[in-house]
Parts: C-alpha cells; structure tokens; sequence
C-alpha cells in the first residue's frame, strides 16, 4: 500500500540508479537471509581437523584461492590454526555474511573468524568457551545457521549422558548468549504432535522456508557414539540403537516444535527447495540409505515419506552431505563409504531417479555447488574417529565442473601432503558479498 | 494490499486483545463508523496482525500474540541524531519510554527489496494504526538515514512532510524522520545495531542488508527482521506480544 506520494518520493529521488546486483557467489545450501547471487567464488573456506603427526595438528580454517585469473588459483593462500583439536566439523556464516562460526563437537568450543576485512586472509575474531555452560548442558555445536542479528546453532548431544537428546541454540552475531530450545521428547513434547513411534529429542541440522514460518530439524547421535571408533560402534549394538528416527517441523518465528515426523535412520543434511511455490525439503537417512521427503501436503500439514533408495541400502553406503541445485531439478548426494556422488533427477520431488554417478574417492563426505551449479567440491572427512584408515583415508578438497553431463575434474588439494589435516565443511567467500 | 481489503479484515476481525492490550473498548475507523453489528462480531481472538492480510509472500497465520518469548537480544545504541528540523537529539531519548521499530534507509535507494521495501511496511503500519489510535502512546517508528551526505535535515524534510501533514497524524503512530550530522557520527550507532553497510561501491549507491529492529521501551532490541520477515504481521505481533508481556509482568 505504498501511496503515489511515497512513490514519487523514493523514484523521484532515485535519481542515481542503484546498480545492478553486483556478481557474487553462493552454495545453494545457505540460510534463505544471507545475501547471494550467481556468479563466481573467489575462496574455499575448508574447516580442518588437525590430525597427530599431520602439520601442526591443529584444527584449522583453511582458505583456498578459486578466483579464475588469479596466479594462486587452485591453491592454499591462507591457514588459520585456532590452537588444540576440537573435533572440528561445521560451520556457516552470520547472516550478513562477515562472519564465519566453526564448531568443536568434541570441546565445544565456537570459533568466529572474521572473513569481511580480508577475506583472502581471515582473522580469528572471538573463541565462544562456555557453549556447554550458556546452553543449560548442550554439547556438540553442529550446524550453523544464519539469521538476522543472531546465530542459530544445533547441538547434538548434552552433558547429562552424552546421548543425542539436544536442543537449538540461539546467539547473537556480537557472542552473546540468547536462548535454548530443547528438542521434543515423549516426555517432554513442548505442545507438539508426536507423528512417529519415537520423540527422541535428537538433534543434527536446521534449515527454514521463510515464506511459509517453518523450521526443519533433523537427528543423527550423542557424544557417546559420534567420538567412538567406527568399527567398534558398529559391533556395539546398543550403540547402534542409539541413533536419531526423527524430523522436527518447528515455528520459526516462536521457536516452537509443532510436529515430530519419524523418519528413521539418522536424517541428517536438510536442503529446502527454492522455487516460489517449493513447499518442500529434502533429506537423507544415513544408516537405511534413503531419500526423504518432507512436504506441505494438500491438507496443509507437513508431512515426511521415503522416496528413494541411494545407492543399495543393503551396502549401507552411508549418504552424507548433499546439495540441491538452484532450480529445484538434482539433487547431488554423497555416499561415503563408496566415496561416490550420485545425481538425482528430482523434477518430480516425490519421484527422483538417479541420473548420474562418478567415484570421487575411497571416501566422500561435503559437496558444495556454485549457484549455477557448474563448479562442484568435495571434501573428504566425516569424523576424526570414522574416518577410513591407512591408505584409503584420502583428505582432499576435489574441485570438478559440471557441464550437464559429466564431472570433469579441476585442481585437487592434498590435505595429508599440504600438512593441514581432515578436510571437512566448505563455504565460499567473495570480497563482494563480505566488504563492509 | 489495498484499503478496501484491508478495511474489511478490520471490520471482520480487528482485535478484543488489542483493545484490551491498548485500552481501548471499540476502534473507530477513520472512514467508517463502527456500528454494534460490527463490534460484536469482534472475536476475543482478533489481533493486531489482523489489521493486515495473509500474502504468497508471507503464506502462513502469524503465531498468536504473547505466546511465545522475545529474549533480549542487545542495547540499541545512543548518538547524536537530527529531526527533519535539524534538531539535535539523543537518539536514546527518542526510544526511552515507547516500543519503537527502527529501520535504516536511505532515500536514493531504489532497490525494491531494500529501503522502499521496509517505507511501504512502515507506511502500511502507520496507515493502520489511525485504526487504534490508543496504540501511538506505546509504539513509534523510527527511521534514521545511513546517508548523511545526501540525507540531510532539508532533504528528510521533504519526505517528512506528508507524515506531519496528515490530517489524521493525532491518530496514528509519531514517526521519526532521523538523520546525522556526518559519517563519523552515525557509523557508532550502525555499528551498536549491526547495521552493516558497503560503500565501498559507486559514490550513488549503498550496499546494505535489509534491516528492521524492534525496540522495548527500555531500549532494548528485541527481534531483528531481514528480507522475508518483514511482513507487517509478524511485526505487530511481536509488538503486541511486548505489550502483553509487560501487563503481565
């Protein structure tokens, strides 16, 4: 309702044209509230487990050179060490997209870098110590999701019994501690519909579609499995019952759970589709290998279904990261212990097929894609103590493009002989979309 | 959105709670008087973000008022600002003692999702409040220009002024046309809300990121809205959600 007078005002002053969107860079799995337009990366953020007898066997924040016409491209311009291992594992931006947040599942320690004022060379800027203490017992700082003035984080465990129950974990963007939102339980439903045999309270990532005020959690484990060796947990079957079957649909503007969906086999990444009318998300389920689908039925109520098998689930090939394309058409879907990408037609969303598929190594785990989804890269690590031993424990950043048909590969980065350590979560930078 | 539309979802629907919340016992429009029929169809469940009505863009029913927290996030910042009158003031004096919703703008901006984007919601909310004229004792809105240079006292004046004209001005919400003297003077407070600006563009324009803040009557920032929250629902319910608190507290 902007009246003639007002509209008169703003374009009769507008006499300077704004200029067009200035060409910056994106993956087309950040928060919905963070600037992003097409157009080419110019670094590769990689958080970096520090590895014993690797470097200087520090977790680190590695910056990677991608601009096209720069006499560095392809390499490590910039490594950050933040001190100790922490097991580092995710990260992401505050929404304005200055700041880079990295977590610590194993010290729960937050790190933010500050990648505005050089954002070739970024600075530590604030180590958050007290995540365990400020949250009212969450540990495992998982996933880090940008909204306006503050920062969303997951955890995926807590102190009590370092099992998966966990909560959602509000800061500012300045550190400043703002609220825990504990996940649903049977016990403790906190008004919502338990849809699923279980509420098992269990946490891993977050994503929201704005346009429709809902939030989207996923679950995978605790502590107590998440730091255990791979092998063993495997062997250990009360272990192995301790994993997440849930998907919690929250009210994103209250915080408050409204739906509990069973989606059993540790859901993990959730990557909401784009497209104006896109009621819909996807995601994985690690340990029955399938593709879910969680969507705003004709009802009106959302609503979780299996819609596809990846790879043979009865090889457990373990899907991990995942990345849809901007036009809400594939799907790319890691497995990681046959170190494959697999490409889903997903046109249909409730019928996906796979189209394409091509071994990145003996393991995969992040996958990362320009917004127009020619560029692609891969990391390598899933845990410290998951990862594949000896000679099939490759740590890489594998950049490859994408001409609709076939993954052609580009520069790739040694993590091992670059002394740097476990390649883990990518971001891209752009000195136009960070300055300030 | 327009004012028949939004003059039939006051008649169907506008709020019992917002009447309490605000002490009023009926809202008389403007441009119609309320007759009893129309009163008594009030429901006890009405609210202020029924003054404003469900779009694509914002495609759900806003959370009911004072149901849910609004943890403090942050002090708003003081500085030195002007008024359309070139008027030094406190901006902290301006916040003391009503809700406010602060926005940064600039006038030359021209990209829809940007400045014009939060004028028209601020402009939507103005407009409606001259349907509960009791609301202007507890909230205002503030705009301050990050664009001293070109935004000055003169130059807000002109965009002021159809705001202070209004013949209806008694009834709706004070709006607050801000400036600053210089760069120097504003960049404290840009940087005490986490306003981030890039002028590091062309001399026209200002890179900037789409920002709402919703301020207590302490001056305390209490939510932060970017592009795809600022719809004019969730706002007034956040503020009414405020006023609920503090009956309550």
């Amino acid at each position: 309702m902007i009246t003639n007078w007002l509209k008169g005002l703003l374009c009769g002053c507008a006499m300077m044209a704004f200029t067009a969107a200035q060409s910056l860079a994106d993956e087309t799995c950040q928060s919905p509230y963070m600037p992003k337009i097409t157009g080419q990366e110019e670094y590769v953020y990689v958080w970096t487990l520090g590895k014993e007898g690797v470097g200087d066997e520090q977790d680190k924040l590695v910056t990677v050179d991608v601009r096209p016409d720069s006499p560095t491209r392809g390499q490590v311009v910039d490594s950050l060490s933040v001190g100790g291992r922490n097991e580092a594992h995710h990260g992401g931006f505050s929404a304005d997209r200055r700041y880079f947040w990295a977590g610590g599942l194993d010290t729960n320690r937050i790190f933010i870098f500050d990648i505005h004022s050089d954002p070739g060379k970024p600075k530590l800027h604030k180590t958050i110590e007290t995540f365990v203490k400020d949250s009212g017992g969450v540990v495992g700082p998982h996933t880090f999701y940008g909204l306006p003035g503050r920062m969303m984080i997951t955890g995926l465990s807590n102190d009590k019994d370092h099992g998966g129950r966990t909560a959602l974990v509000e800061y500012t963007d300045e550190g400043a501690y703002v609220a825990t939102h504990w996940m649903p339980t049977d016990d403790d439903p906190r008004g919502a519909k338990i849809d699923s045999p279980v509420a098992d309270g269990y946490g891993y990532d977050v994503r929201a579609l704005i346009r429709k005020n809902v939030m989207l959690t996923s679950s995978f484990t605790g502590w107590s499995n998440y730091m255990m060796d791979f092998g063993k947990m495997l062997q250990d079957e009360a272990a192995m019952k301790r994993f997440g079957q849930t998907m919690v649909q929250w009210d994103l503007h209250t915080r408050q759970p409204k739906k509990v969906m069973h989606v059993p086999g540790a859901p993990l990444e959730i990557r909401f589709a784009w497209g104006p009318n896109n009621n819909y998300a996807f995601s994985t389920a690690a340990l029955t290998s399938k593709l879910w689908l969680i969507h705003e039925g004709e009802d009106g109520e959302w609503h979780a279904k299996d819609v596809a098998d990846i790879g043979d689930p009865s090889k457990v090939p373990l899907p991990v990261d995942i990345s849809i394309s901007a036009d809400d058409t594939r799907l790319w879907i890691n497995t990681f212990m046959d170190g494959k990408t697999r490409l889903f037609d997903i046109s249909d969303p409730h019928n996906p097929t796979q189209i394409y598929e091509k071994t990145i190594a003996s393991q995969v785990n992040m996958v990362s894609q320009s917004w127009d989804g020619k560029r692609l890269y891969y990391t390598s690590s899933l845990l410290a103590n998951w990862d594949k031993k000896g000679a099939d424990d490759e740590q890489y950043l594998k950049a490859y493009t994408w001409d609709g048909n076939e993954l052609t590969l580009d520069f790739e980065i040694d993590f091992y002989e670059e002394g740097l350590g476990r390649a883990h979560i990518m971001r891209f930078g752009s000195a136009a979309v960070s300055s300030s | 959105m327009t004012a028949t539309t939004t003059l039939g979802r006051v008649l169907r629907g506008c709020a019992a709670s917002l009447a309490t919340v605000v002490g009023l016992a009926a809202l008389p429009s403007p441009n119609t008087a309320w007759s009893a029929e129309s009163v008594a169809e009030l429901t006890p469940t009405a609210q202020l973000s029924a003054l404003f009505p469900r779009s694509e863009a914002f495609d759900f029913d806003p959370p009911a008022p004072g149901s849910y927290a609004l943890p403090p996030l942050k002090i708003a910042p003081d500085g030195a600002v002007l008024d359309h009158r070139a008027r030094d003031l406190r901006l902290a004096n301006i916040l003391d003692g009503r809700i406010s919703l602060v926005s940064f703008i600039y006038l030359l901006c021209s990209d829809e999702q940007g400045c014009p984007l939060a004028l028209s919601t601020l402009f939507d909310i103005h407009q409606m409040s001259a349907y509960a004229p009791g609301l202007r004792e507890d909230v205002q809105l503030v705009t301050l220009s990050f664009d001293p240079e070109r935004d000055t006292p003169e130059a807000i004046d002109s965009f002021a002024y159809p705001i202070q004209m209004d013949r209806e001005a008694d009834k709706k919400l004070d709006w607050h046309v801000l400036t600053t003297r210089d760069l120097t003077t504003l960049q404290p407070i840009l940087d005490g809300f986490g306003q981030a600006v890039d002028r590091s563009g062309n001399d026209d324009t200002i890179q900037h990121l789409l920002r709402l803040f919703l301020v207590d009557r302490q001056g305390r920032i209490r939510n932060i809205y970017g592009l795809g929250m600022i719809d004019p629902r969730l706002l007034m319910t956040d503020v009414e959600t405020l006023l609920i608190e503090e009956r309550t507290q």
